[in-house]
This record gives C-alpha cells, structure tokens and sequence, in this order.
C-alpha cells in the first residue's frame, strides 16, 4: 500500500509537467495579445512593443517555459500581468468562495442523491422510479443558469428569503456563509443529483439481484437494513467513483454559478484571466486544477480499499 | 462531554447562527456605505498605465487633478489655486491651493506634480503633444511650478483637466517615477477617497473609505471640477458580470446604484418602486466600424462611399437598444451631438440604407468580389449586435463576408495588424465611442487620418487632417466650428470610419439614495444615502 501511495504521488509529476507543457504551448498559439489590451485604443504600435517588452513577452517561447517552469519548481506562480498581485495571492482570494460551494454542493446532493437512487431501484419500474429517473433527466437537461436565475426569482426576489448574490466569508458567521450559498448549491447541485442518482440505481439494481441480498430478507432483515446497510454497502465503488468524477463537473459547472449568483470564487477569476489573456493565472489556475484532479483520483483509489476489502494494491 | 452532547451543541449552535440569516438575508448595511456596481471588472489601477473608463472611473476618487472639465466642457481650477500665462503664450506659472495633502499625510508639492505630468504625457496622446514642444517643466518653489513651451499650445488647461483617459492625475513624486509602461504598486492619492488596498479582490470588489483631509474646492461641483464633498464614508464596488444578477440584487437592495443596466432589463427595474432609472451619461456613445484602408477593398474610396450610403443607422440602433427612442438618434457626423463642435456638414450620404445606390457605386468601384474580413467581438453585446448588422448589409449589397467570430482580446491584438486579411490581419472591426471622447480632435484619435500615425485602419486623409491642424490653431469658437465642419465633411468624403449611430445608456439607483447626476462616469461627490 505504503508503495502504492509512493508511486501515485511520483506519478503526479509528469502529469503536471505535461499539462503545464500544454497550457503554456496552448497560450502561445493562441490569438490575443494583453499588451494590446493593456494598451488601451490610443496607443501606439511601439508602445505595445514597450508593453510586450516589459511583461516579457517578446522573449522566445523556450526561454518563457523554461523561467515559468523553474520558478514553479520553487512554489513561484508568477504575477498577475493585469493586477501585479502575485497568482497565488488572486488563488488564495478565490478558493474559499469555490471550495465552500462545492462541499456544500457535493453534501446536499449526496445526501439527496444516493436515497433517491437506492428508493428508485427498489421500486423498479414503478411510478416512484418513473418519476425519480424522470427528475434526474430533467436536472441533467436544464442548463444550470436558467435553474440559476428561477431560483434567484422565487427564492430572492419574490420571497426575499435568500440573497441573490455574493459571498459572505466563513468567518463572518457560517448562517452568512450559508445563506449565500444554498441557492448556488441548489443550482449546480441538481446536476449532480441526476448523475449519481441514475449510477446509484443501476448499481443497486444489480446488487438487489445477488445472493446475498436474498439471504439478508430470508434472515428477517428489515427493508431498510437490507437496502442501505447490505445493498449499498456493496454498491458502494461506482457511486464513490461517479462522486468522484462528478467534482470535475462541479468545476464547470461553477464558472457558470459562480457568474450567475456573482460568487468571486476561481471560475470567475479563470473566465477573467482567460479574455484578459493573463497568462499567469490562466496557468497557475489550470495547474491547480489538475493537480486537484490527480489528488481526487488518488483519493478515490484509496477509499476503494476501505469500502471493498478484497481490492489490494 | 460524550459525543451525542457535543453533536446536540453543535447543531443548537450552528441553528442559532443561521437563524438570523435566513430569516432575513444580510440586506442590512452600516449608514453612509454605498454599494456600487462598477460597467466592468477593476481589474488593475494605474490610470497612466490602463486606458479603460472603468480604471479612470476609480482613479477620479482617489487622484485629484489640477483642472477638471465641467458640464459645459470648459477646464476649471481644481487644484490649482492661480495661473499666469506670458503674453507670448510661452510660459505658464501655475500655484497649487495651500493645505493639499496625499493620503499618506505628505504634502502635495510642485515636485510631485511635475513628476505626475511628467508620467501622463509619455502615455496621453494631448500629453505627448506638449511634450514634443516642451523647453522646460519644473519647480519654483513648493507650491509653484513652471511649464515653458517652444510653441503656444492654447488648449493647455483643457488637456490637464479632460476626463479623457488617462486623465492628468497627480501622484507623490516617489510613485510618480515609475516608468509609464509599468504599473504602480502604491494607489495613494490625495482625491476625495482612499483606496482600500487590502480589501481590494479583482474581480469581485473594490473599496474606497473616506480621506477625512480632504478639502473640497468652494464651488458647487460639476463633473470634475468644483467641491467633491464626499457625503458616504464608504463606497463598495461590487463586480457582476452578469446583468440579471446585478438587476436582481438592485432591486432586492444588496447594492445601491448600478452604473450600466442593459435596456432589456430597463422596463423591470421601472416597475420596482423604490428604484430610480434615468439616463446615465449626457454625452453618449457613438457606435462604429472601421474599414481597412491598407487593403482591397476598403482601400478604394468609392467602395467606402457604398458602405456609407448602404447601412442604415435605425438597423444598427434598433439592434443595439430595442424600441426605445429615446436613447438613439441617427448620426450624420462624427463629433458628439449637444456639443459646441457638433457638425453635419457634408453627413447627407450617411446612414440612409440605399442599397441599390450602394450596388451601383460598388460596381462603379469595381469591387471584384474579394472577401471582407470582419472580424466581431462576441463577448461585447454592443459590437456581437452590430457585427450581424453589417454582416447582413454586406451580403445584401453583394459582398463577400468572411464573419470572424471571436472575443474582445483577440480583436484587440488583430485589429493592430496591419497584415493583409488573408494572412492574419483585418477588413472591417465593430466597436463604439464615449461621446465625451469625440467632443474635439484632441481627445478623439479615432477621427485623425494621419495614415501610419492614425488610429486602426489607418485612414491617410490630408484633407481631414489639415481641417485638425486649423483646429488646433484656431483663435476663437468661430474658426474652431468652421475647422471641424471641414474634418467632418472630409471624414465622411474619405470615410475615415463608419458612425452606426448616437446612443445613449441608463443608470438605477435605489430611491434612498440621493444626489445622483449624469456625466461622463460616475460622480460619487455630492451623493447620499439615506
């Protein structure tokens, strides 16, 4: 195991040398210049050129990477082009707000999510299945920013029950913190639900169907134990799995909630890095996403080993 | 404690802590905060450095400046106390008001001012005109400094107190010498507010708190010029990206005034009761495409001739703004219409949608079918409703159109490539005009056609250009209106670019809040809330 862990971390490595590669190639190619933005309409040609100069952007490619990639080696993400704050400092200012809103996301839809699946297997093809298998479509189909603005409508604007936009920090009061977020967490949550509702139902459609299942009810072991403590136990390592992959959706997803209900969390500061062409922050935003990404996986790796015994590495 | 009572604390607790919340969201606010959505992201703040209103918007806060236009357009002291001109024009002493203070407790000084001038003018296109016939610009003594010039420039006072950007702002000395291509890192003015630093997260907000040694002129204010009172002790920007956000949090009462509600959502906020609407900026906009004229076929004037004459000024308008007629008007000119320069001379051709005059004078042109790359910003509704506009036009006089659907950034960069089309460059970009940037040549580079010095396409108009010459050198409002009736009539002669028309936008405000005027940006001197 102890090895295992050692490999997977190592293996962290050249993912991440690979996609900083590829971003920072990716950024190169593409079209827009921020010397021009920053610039403005009334400059010059040559001034452009002394903007480009004094960001360090004339300089050849190899030379760029080669600097990004020896100050990221000492926990040195650059500067903003646009702010002069350094990258780790815009990241610091967006985490909470990104984070806060996918726990809360992740928790209300698990605790939604799994029931409703485990409810519409039982009841297979009957009407509570129907509708439940129904919903999920519906939650998958409807773009998140129109769920976004009917919940801002009703819940803020019609009822004044919630605010509609904004952030409140932690620290000033979790009802704040909390009050900010449902309607966000609503919003990206439905998404959510629908996918891991639909796993969790196929899965436990196929565990109900086992042996052992059967010889639970034969021992007079009540619905609800057979369902929750000996069904979705063993249906447990696709629904961690879909709850896993899921957070790489709640990650797109938040870019769009995070403009929706104006949460300065780091979809928004990517979505702003990007038309900006702050290449720092795209880069230093783009990294700490992947590295997130590796750090899921492994995490999910090792909650397989906990849920399931028999899986060794 | 065993662990159900800790749970059981745990809960009453954090119910306890929400209760309050949910019952009723966190609308409240401290008296005398203002909280403010600003028309874009303030994403950097060096008014020398970046060019972008929203930059220039913030910077008037907490930068003071040693004139300031008013509403009638003419420069005001502000700063300043006196200023003396020699009778040969060449050499202006000025004297700072006595008791000025930066926001650090420092005095402001001469030295501070020249160093501050010193900055703008190797950025500001007025500034580096000065600049090229600037003998000597230097301290007196503490409170004096003298500007000796090669040649009279009469405009001097209007070029110190525009609200163009960059604007003339004033810095400490120490800040001040940083190079103009590179930004500041220290935001400390000594204007009627001071930059909350600390609290400042791009992106999402901006603070600026009271300077309690600020010391207002006398004079009722107006625009830039006169006392900046401040009667709030805080202004909160708030960033929102997207306009049913901000309109939902105007009318729930999370924010206070929104600078630049899009008209779709206009007729909702009317309907509130305790929300105010009204139109934003006097001056307007005016709304553009330009024509390459480096390459076919924009670079034949009859072919320009039968853009002008074929496009129709309602299309564009209604495209832009919907039904409402009280925000447009068609345009037969160049410069901003209720201002003393404002000229139609020559503007008959423009804007009346004669498409088979176009057809005809593009068959004249010979057009030989080359194809018009126009390149269109997506992200920015005002150029994404214009670009399909002229998408269409140019397909129904019969061009080819080769439509370059992208952002602003990479329109941006493309629109500096004087490439031909075909191998990076351009054709035909969209964009629009502050009106208080085309109030007169000097602040408006748009309308110069000096060929490689000129703005994107590159107009090379000797004739539009000796009407500025004359401009600049005229002596009174006379021979300055008989000089731009030539630019203007010139500029459509050659079409230097295409105006779509004059269009006006709208603010909101909560009704609490009093003292709200129109202008060019958004002037927080003078406003209260209740």
């Amino acid at each position: 195991m102890f090895g295992f862990l050692v490999r997977r971390v190592l293996a962290v490595i050249p993912v991440m040398a690979v996609v900083g590669l590829f971003v920072f190639s990716l950024l190169s190619l593409a079209p827009g210049d921020p010397a021009a933005l920053i610039a403005g309409d009334q400059a010059s040609p040559a001034d452009i050129e002394r903007i480009r100069a004094s960001l360090g952007l004339d300089r050849p490619f190899l030379v760029r990477f080669g600097e990004w990639a020896w100050r990221i080696l000492h926990g040195d993400l650059g500067t903003s082009i646009f702010t002069n704050l350094p990258v780790t400092t815009m990241i610091g200012q967006r985490v909470q707000p990104t984070v806060s809103l996918m726990l809360v996301t992740l928790v209300f839809a698990v605790l939604v999510a799994v029931p409703l699946g485990v409810v519409a297997a039982w009841k297979a093809g009957r009407l509570v299945d129907r509708l439940v298998m129904g919903a999920a479509v519906l939650g998958f189909s409807v773009p998140v920013f129109v769920v976004g603005y009917l919940l801002a409508y009703v819940f803020a604007l019609e009822l004044g029950w919630l605010p509609a936009q904004g952030y409140t920090p932690i620290e000033q009061g979790v009802g704040a913190w909390l009050a900010n977020l449902v309607l966000p967490a609503l919003t990206l949550g439905l998404v959510y639900i629908a996918l891991i509702a639909r796993v969790t139902r196929a899965t436990m459609l196929d565990v109900l169907q086992q042996d052992y299942v059967r010889t639970a009810r034969a021992k007079g072991v009540a619905q609800g134990g057979v369902l929750f403590v000996h069904a979705l136990k063993n249906a447990a390592v696709p629904i961690v799995t879909v709850i896993g992959i899921g957070i790489a959706l709640l990650i797109g997803g938040a870019v769009v909630t995070e403009t929706v209900f104006a949460i300065p969390g780091l979809g928004r500061l990517t979505v702003d890095a990007i038309l900006r062409r702050d290449y720092p922050v795209i880069q230093g935003v783009v990294l700490l996403f992947s590295f997130t990404y590796v750090l899921i996986n492994l995490a999910i790796d090792l909650l397989y080993t906990l849920i399931d015994p028999r899986i060794r590495y | 404690m065993d662990r159900r009572t800790f749970l059981k604390g745990s809960a009453a607790l954090g119910a306890a802590g929400m209760a309050p919340q949910f019952a009723a969201p966190a609308l409240a606010q401290p008296a005398k905060v203002l909280r403010f959505v600003p028309q874009a992201n303030l994403a950097n703040f060096d008014p020398i450095w970046g060019t972008q209103y929203v930059v220039r918007n913030a910077a008037a806060l907490v930068w003071d400046m040693l004139y300031g236009v008013d509403a009638q357009l003419k420069p005001q002291r502000q700063m300043v106390e006196s200023e003396e001109v020699s009778s040969d024009g060449l050499t202006w002493t000025f004297r700072l008001r006595p008791g000025l203070k930066f926001h650090d407790g420092e005095p402001v000084l001469s030295k501070d001012v020249v160093a501050s001038l010193t900055r703008w003018m190797a950025r500001d296109p007025m500034g580096i005109m000065i600049r090229a016939i600037q003998a000597e610009l230097a301290p007196v003594d503490d409170r004096t400094f003298r500007w000796q010039l090669k040649k009279p420039f009469p405009k001097l006072l209007l070029a110190l107190g525009k609200n163009n950007a960059p604007c003339a702002f004033i810095m400490p000395e120490r800040i001040a010498k940083t190079d103009p291509f590179t930004q500041i890192t220290e935001y400390v003015g000594s204007g009627p507010m001071k930059f909350a630093r600390s609290e400042w997260v791009p992106g999402a907000r901006a603070v600026f708190e009271k300077f309690s040694d600020y010391k207002p002129r006398d004079e009722p204010s107006s625009w830039l010029a006169g006392g900046k009172r401040m009667l709030l002790d805080r202004v909160e920007w708030v960033i929102m990206p997207d306009p049913a956000t901000a309109s939902a949090a105007l009318q729930n009462g999370e924010v206070d005034w929104w600078e630049n509600p899009i008209p779709d959502l206009v007729p909702l906020l009317r309907k509130n009761a305790n929300i105010n609407v009204d139109i934003a900026d006097p001056l307007g906009n005016i709304g553009a495409f330009r024509m390459n004229h480096l390459h076919p076929p924009f670079d034949n004037p009859k072919v320009r001739q039968a853009v002008l004459m074929g496009m129709n000024q309602e299309d564009y308008m209604r495209a832009l703004i919907g039904d409402d007629d009280k925000l447009w008007k068609p345009l037969p000119g160049f410069f901003t219409p209720g201002t003393p320069l404002y000229s139609e001379a020559g503007g008959t051709k423009i804007g009346k949608g004669d498409i088979a005059a176009a057809k005809k004078l593009l068959a004249e042109a010979g057009y030989k079918g080359e194809p018009v790359v126009c390149v269109v910003a997506q992200d920015q509704s005002i150029t994404k409703n214009m670009g399909d506009v002229t998408a269409d036009l140019l397909k129904q006089m019969g061009m080819k159109v080769d439509f370059v659907a992208t952002d602003w950034g990479t329109v941006g960069t493309r629109r500096a490539s004087k490439a031909p089309p075909a191998q990076g460059g351009w054709n035909m970009f969209h964009t629009w005009h502050a009106g208080a940037d085309c109030i007169n040549p000097a602040v408006y580079p748009a309308i110069r056609a000096n060929g490689d010095k000129a703005w994107f396409g590159w107009p090379d108009l000797p004739v539009v250009e000796a009407g500025i010459t004359e401009w600049f050198d005229a002596a009174d409002p006379a021979a300055e209106k008989a000089a731009i009736d030539k630019v203007n009539a010139a500029a459509v002669s050659g079409g230097v670019y295409v105006p779509t028309g004059y269009f006006l936008g709208y603010q909101a405000w909560r009704k609490n809040v009093t003292g709200v005027g129109k202008g060019p940006l958004p002037f927080t001197w003078g406003v209260s809330k209740a």
